[in-house]
């Protein structure tokens, strides 16, 4: 799901571009140097992701992780999906630098907003932990999809006609993105569960005897 | 010395003398007919190999237009490599 050069009117383009600048210095300034190697990884996981690709009939998806960045970063998943883009279009031609900004909006916005839903739904059990982890990552991608419509629609597509195909096309996204971050954020909780806080709280030092 | 050479011109000689390629003596319609055919099959042969080398020139360019292995490991290092960059400053910044 990305968007191609020349799809967009300048305008959007554009305007995607000074919002997610915007964003991402928000989102920078968050970051503290604490959490520097996490976003790294989590960035290198999102960049990777997108070349897993899910066979489909004739065609193929590939994983987009929105989701499970924002639930693992929160509202500095924006930076690492902003990177991991950039370096994607770089190095892949996934997408077009002109519409990075777009793009990063379009993956950017729902990770944020899965941190947000997954912080609010997580409680201190496994259970609830990977229930909220598969609530974020199959809303992180379904609202991707929708964001990707909108978009489409500023290019003078039909809103509806764009979304209903991008939901279709990618409901086994959807279910496939649910149980990989249920099962990470599973994973997680049991192994490294200070992994999952918001970042907000520095990890407690641990003195080894 | 003298052997030798006297042995190898001998081998010459019958070289030389071996029978040719028999060639048919037929009619030049005949031989005419027989060459067209023989053209026709090989140029038959010729597109379908060129077909297949075609085929084969069109799979290798859409394979190299997916990423490989080296653009994963750049990524990785470029993400990696920024990301120890803002580390060092942010830890020059503290310190």
């Amino acid at each position: 799901m990305h968007i191609s050069d020349g799809v967009l009117p300048v305008s959007v383009s554009l305007g995607g571009y000074a919002v997610s600048v915007a964003l991402a210095a928000w989102s920078a300034r968050r970051t503290t140097s604490v959490q520097l190697p996490k976003v790294a990884v989590v960035t290198s996981a999102f960049f990777v992701a997108s070349l897993v690709h899910i066979p489909l009939g004739p065609t193929s998806a590939h994983l987009l992780l929105p989701g499970l960045a924002g639930a693992l970063l929160g509202p500095v998943a924006f930076i690492a999906i902003g990177l991991g883009l950039l370096l994607q279009c770089l190095l892949f031609q996934f997408g077009g630098l002109t519409a990075l900004g777009a793009n990063a909006l379009m993956m950017g916005l729902p990770a944020i907003a899965c941190g947000w839903l997954f912080q609010a739904l997580k409680g201190n059990t496994h259970l609830r932990h990977a229930v909220a982890g598969a609530a974020a990552g199959a809303t992180g991608t379904a609202m991707a999809a929708v964001f990707l419509a909108g978009f489409l629609a500023a290019g003078g597509e039909d809103f509806f006609g764009v979304a209903k195909i991008a939901m279709a096309a990618h409901v086994p996204v959807i279910v496939i993105e649910g149980a990989i971050s249920a099962f990470t954020i599973g994973f997680l909780f049991r192994v490294k569960p200070e992994l999952l806080e918001t970042g907000l709280v520095t990890p407690k030092k641990e003195i080894h005897g | 010395m003298m052997r030798t050479s006297a042995i190898i011109f001998v081998l010459l000689v019958l070289l030389a003398a071996a029978p040719g390629p028999t060639c048919a003596q037929s009619p030049g319609e005949t031989d005419c007919k027989a060459v067209t055919e023989l053209l026709e099959k090989q140029n038959r042969q010729l597109s379908a190999e060129l077909r297949k080398v075609r085929r084969e020139i069109a799979a290798l360019g859409a394979r190299m237009d997916e990423p490989g292995i080296r653009e994963v490991f750049a990524g990785i290092g470029y993400i990696l490599g920024l990301f120890g960059a803002a580390a060092l400053v942010a830890a020059r910044r503290k310190g």
